[in-house]
C-alpha cells in the first residue's frame, strides 16, 4: 500500500482517458460551434426538384415560404414586414451568412419575391431559391 | 501484489474514474456530428433586378422568359413547354452570347415553375439570370 500512495509515473490501473476527454471536448465544442447558428425555418416544405442546385455551405438563414404564402423562419410564422428586422439582426451578428428561400412548389413567385426583397433591403445580396438536387426531373 | 492483480472494479483510488464522463462527451458529440450534416441546403442562386429602370433597360438585351399564373411559359410571343426552355435558350443564347436570361414571373405563377424554368436556363449554359415580377 505504501508503494500506491507515491510513485505518481506507474500506476497500473487501465488505460489514461484524459488525453481522450481532452480530445473529445474539443471536437464537441467545434461541433457546437459550427451547429448552433443555423437557423431552420421549422416547417416541412415540399422543394420543387432541380437538377443544377448546388449546395449551399454558407447558406445558414433559411426561410420558408408555404403554398399559401405563410413565412416561417427560425421556427416560427412570421409576417413579411418582420422579415428585415430579424435578418438585419442576424446580418450583424454573422455577416457571412446567405439566405435560403425555401419555396414550396404551389407557392406565388410574387411571395418569394417579396421576400427576397426583404432581404436584399436587409443587407444579404446572396440569396438563393431551395430546390431538390435529388428529384431533378427536369 | 497478489491482492492487486485481482479484478478490482470499484474503488482502485487512483483519482476520479473519468470513463462516465467520456461517454457522456462523446454522445453528445455524436448527437452535434449527426445534426450538423443534415442541415444544409442546395439551392439555386437567382437575381433581383436593382431597381425599375435597371429592369428596362436591360430588356433589350436579354432573353425574355416569361412564366404566367397558370404555369405557362412563353419565350419569343409563344408558348414552350418546360422541357424546351433549354433548347430556347441555347439558341437565343448562341445568337447573342453576352445576354443574360430575364425571368418575367407574374404574381401568382407557381414557383416550381419558376425553379424548373432557372434549372432549364442552368442546363442552357445560362448563369446570369434575373427573376422579376409583374402584377
Amino acid at each position: 500500500m505504501q508503494s500506491r500512495r507515491h510513485a505518481p509515473e506507474s500506476e497500473d490501473t487501465g488505460i489514461d482517458l484524459a488525453p481522450m476527454l481532452d480530445f473529445t471536448v474539443n471536437l464537441l465544442i467545434f461541433f457546437i460551434i459550427t451547429t448552433s447558428f443555423i437557423k431552420e425555418a421549422g416547417v416541412t416544405v415540399f422543394k420543387p426538384p432541380a437538377i443544377t442546385a448546388v449546395n449551399k455551405p454558407s447558406g445558414n438563414l433559411l426561410i420558408a415560404v408555404r403554398e399559401n404564402g405563410d413565412i416561417w423562419m427560425d421556427r416560427r410564422h412570421i409576417e413579411l414586414r418582420d422579415v428585415r428586422t430579424l435578418i438585419e439582426r442576424l446580418h450583424i451578428e454573422r455577416p457571412k451568412d446567405t439566405v435560403v428561400i425555401i419555396a414550396d412548389k404551389e407557392s406565388s413567385a410574387g411571395a418569394v419575391a417579396k421576400v427576397m426583397d426583404e432581404v436584399r433591403l436587409a443587407g444579404i445580396t446572396d440569396v438563393s431559391i431551395a430546390a431538390n438536387p435529388n428529384g431533378g426531373g427536369g | 501484489m497478489r491482492k492487486r492483480r485481482q479484478p478490482d472494479n470499484h474503488d482502485s483510488s487512483t483519482g476520479i474514474d473519468l470513463a462516465p464522463m467520456l461517454d457522456f462527451v462523446t454522445n453528445l458529440l455524436i448527437f452535434f456530428i449527426i445534426t450538423a450534416v443534415f442541415v444544409k441546403e442546395s439551392g439555386l442562386t437567382v437575381n433581383r433586378p436593382t431597381s425599375f429602370e435597371q429592369e428596362n433597360k436591360e430588356d433589350s438585351k436579354s432573353i425574355q422568359v416569361q412564366i404566367l399564373d397558370n404555369g405557362e411559359i412563353w419565350i419569343d410571343n409563344r408558348a414552350v413547354d418546360s422541357h424546351a426552355v433549354r433548347a430556347n435558350v441555347e439558341r437565343l443564347s448562341a445568337v447573342n452570347p453576352d445576354s443574360g436570361v430575364l425571368i418575367l414571373a407574374q404574381d401568382k405563377a407557381p414557383t416550381g415553375v419558376l425553379v424548373e424554368v432557372v434549372d432549364q436556363v442552368h442546363l442552357g449554359g445560362v448563369y446570369n439570370i434575373t427573376f422579376s415580377t409583374t402584377q
